[in-house]
């Protein structure tokens, strides 16, 4: 009887802490995310009560041209994101985990991490801009007619793409290294006595070894591509016209500009289920590859 | 020792759900507090301008005993959306600017702005502002909000480059053209232009400039945008642009510094512009002036000039609402007025007002008298329509080529705007 008393009253103290954690969960995060959803179906200002539409803000969405021209400018920075700096990052981790003094070459890349988006995208704006420093550096050499970097779609999605990717490669690379590090010493010193070398060495052990890190550095990237939107706010605002808008930068838009606060919550929650799904999608796959091995 | 932990996990629980709930609390909003005079806070997207305001409150304290404590936003949407939400609780605001047009609607027609119709006729009365402006503060028959600012959108031009190619200010669109064109020859650019945001002016000019009606009834929606006469306007434009004669669409760097290093020679703006010009290093009347644009058709008499006037605006449901309403009835005076073109170096709406800028002051009697106003087209423009206009004109500007695909988006959002009208009226 008492052990039984002590014991409700240690689940009842132990709830007593965790409480707060999941009050503040509940306030910060599944509270906006269930008004968001809310929101989706419904026409709002932002002034008065929200009415009810059904799944009108979802109809008038994916009527909308200029929304599928934002998601292919979305799949182009999922597309993007991980050939540049994810395969840089792993190229430049292969390159110099194994030498002496590797880590001064990798420290430069992690420098514009420090940088936010905004700031990399003001950076980028003035060397890219139209007669900016990069024209300029280009007319020194002879170049008269440079392409118009931020002006053409889609040249200004990739040179954003590169932009960020200057930012991104770092942290990428130091992800890669610690996971080539935490490969075992012994298989691979096998392999090399066994003669692999150089790809035949990357394609049989270290890409196998390092694949739980690579799905974990996938991930993430899909996931931070998927919102992008303040390098690009920073440098076009998704312009010229729409011309390099993103999801992100739609639901902003729709949302605060033009306080169809209805519209924006639904690219909002479309933008949502393509981020969940993309990502168990991916880490499901994974997961279940690396069990094989 | 576990009745302690008990008792701090229990003190845990309710102060968190205590925050909770506070934090989810407060709609509705209470009745003014009845003061009139003390400490009114007041909100801005002209973050600038704070210190101007900063000034002026030294005014508004010895005058009528109202000290005002500005916060100013810098990022024009996170404003909107915060005045939007700060109506839902019971701190909204006893002094705002807003915009007026359909963002000022939208506001009256959910009651959320006090009335001020009794301060517009006591200021129309005493002579304070002009029968003119009334029409952008009123609803229904009833007027909201009083004038904060009013600027005439004209063209600044680089004194230097206009001396040095010989050209004086233009008096006919003819002259403005022939300039144009004698600048270009010339190696200079005649005109500023970019893709983001700014991107109306010039199409604004041409329609007003070549028939108000026309200009007028692309806001009510009852001319299309794709009307002959529209394409016809648009294809003077592109004209212009394949002759070479707008700045890089591109470009990021301030207009100001743009105009100050010659990258054109004319920009056309609103009359606080010069405000920036003087910021970047210019004098106006040796490095800088600017001109009334002349019509673009001899027809339009008396000449088209495009007004924009932004609001400041009580919160009906604010507990400073009577404080607001109250700085707004000094507002329209002639002392808030003279201290207020003394502080910002604008032009004042207030006839009686003592302006400290000549050249302003001269333009606004010369406009007043010789002119007809437009609304400009960022306020006469539907927020939904106008979204998908500037992004229309800053691709025209950055990829200038056939206008009708460009016109055609607008209409397109046009359409489904006065759609969504008509049905919300029925």
């Amino acid at each position: 009887m008492s052990r039984r008393r002590d014991s409700t009253s240690y689940q009842w103290s132990a709830r007593g802490f965790i409480a707060p954690g999941v009050i503040l969960v509940a306030v910060l995060l599944y509270a906006p995310l269930l008004w968001t959803t809310y929101l989706s179906f419904t026409e709002y200002n932002g002034l008065g009560d929200p009415d009810w539409v059904g799944l009108a803000n979802y109809g008038a969405m994916f009527a909308d041209p200029e929304f599928f021209g934002s998601l292919g400018n979305t799949l182009l920075w999922v597309a993007g994101t991980l050939i540049v700096p994810v395969g840089l990052g792993l190229g430049l981790a292969l390159l110099t985990f194994d030498l002496k003094g590797g880590i001064w070459l990798r420290l430069p890349f992690l420098i514009p991490y420090a940088i936010s988006g905004i700031g990399v995208g003001l950076i980028w704006s003035f060397i890219l801009q139209s007669d900016g420093a990069l024209d300029q550096a280009l007319a020194l050499v002879g170049v008269v007619d440079p392409p118009r970097w931020l002006l053409d779609a889609p040249l200004n999605t990739v040179v954003m793409i590169l932009a960020s990717s200057w930012q991104g490669v770092g942290v990428n690379a130091l992800l890669f290294t610690i996971g080539l590090q935490s490969i075992p010493k012994e298989p691979l010193e096998a392999a090399r006595l066994d003669g692999a070398r150089g790809a035949r060495l990357f394609g049989s052990i270290l890409w196998p070894m390092l694949r739980p890190l690579t799905a974990v550095v996938i991930g993430l990237s899909i996931v931070a591509s998927l919102k992008t939107f303040d390098i690009v706010q920073g440098m076009t605002k998704g312009g010229p016209g729409r011309a390099s808008e993103t999801l992100a930068l739609t639901m902003y838009k729709d949302t605060f500009v033009n306080s169809d606060y209805g519209l924006g919550s639904a690219i909002a929650v479309f933008l949502t289920i393509v981020t969940l799904v993309a990502s168990v999608l991916y880490l499901r796959q994974q997961l279940s590859k690396k069990n094989e091995i | 020792m576990k009745s302690t932990t008990r008792r701090v996990g229990l003190l845990a629980t309710v102060s968190v759900a205590a925050l909770a709930l506070t934090a989810c609390s407060g709609g509705g909003g209470g009745a003014s507090d009845g003061a009139t005079t003390g400490t009114l806070n007041f909100y801005t997207d002209k973050a600038a301008w704070e210190p101007d305001f900063d000034t002026l409150s030294e005014t508004s304290s010895s005058d009528v005993d109202i000290e005002l404590n500005t916060t100013g936003y810098s990022d024009a949407n996170q404003y909107d959306a915060f005045i939007r939400q700060s109506f839902r609780t019971n701190k909204s605001p006893g002094l705002f600017s807003w915009h007026t047009g359909s963002s000022l609607k939208e506001l009256v027609d959910e009651n959320l702005v006090a009335e001020t119709t009794d301060i517009w006729d006591k200021a129309i009365a005493d002579g304070y502002v002009s029968e003119d402006l009334k029409k952008y503060y009123t609803i229904d028959g009833k007027q909201y909000c009083v004038p904060m600012n009013i600027a005439y959108w004209i063209m600044y031009y680089n004194k230097t480059i206009f001396d040095e190619n010989g050209l004086e200010k233009p008096t006919t669109w003819d002259e403005l053209m022939q300039d144009a064109a004698t600048l270009k020859a010339n190696g200079v650019t005649p005109f500023y232009q970019t893709s983001v945001l700014f991107t109306f002016p010039w199409f604004q000019q041409l329609v007003a400039g070549t028939d108000p009606e026309l200009y007028n009834g692309l806001s009510t929606g009852e001319v299309k945008y794709t009307d002959p006469r529209v394409v016809d306007i648009m294809n003077v434009w592109l004209d212009q642009q394949n002759k070479g004669w707008f700045s890089d669409a591109g470009s990021t760097t301030d207009p100001a510094v743009m105009l100050k290093q010659g990258d054109m020679a004319m920009i056309n703006f609103g009359s606080f512009f010069g405000a920036s010009l003087d910021a970047a290093g210019m004098t106006q009347g040796t490095d800088y002036d600017f001109f009334v644009i002349p019509a673009v058709n001899s027809d339009v008499d008396p000449n088209a000039v495009a007004v924009e006037t932004g609001p400041l605006c009580t919160a009906e449901n604010s507990p400073q609402r009577d404080l607001g309403m109250a700085f707004a009835e000094w507002w329209m005076s002639p002392d808030a007025q003279s201290a207020w073109s003394e502080a910002r170096g604008d032009v004042p709406f207030n006839p009686k007002a003592t302006v400290a800028n000549e050249a302003l002051s001269e333009l606004g009697t010369s406009v007043a008298t010789d002119d007809q106003l437009v609304e400009r087209y960022f306020e006469a423009t539907p927020t939904p329509i106008l979204t998908v206009a500037l992004e229309q004109f800053g691709a025209f500007n950055a990829n200038p080529g056939d206008p009708l695909p460009f016109l055609q988006k607008i209409q397109d959002a046009a359409d489904a705007y006065w759609a969504d009208q008509g049905a919300d009226q029925k």
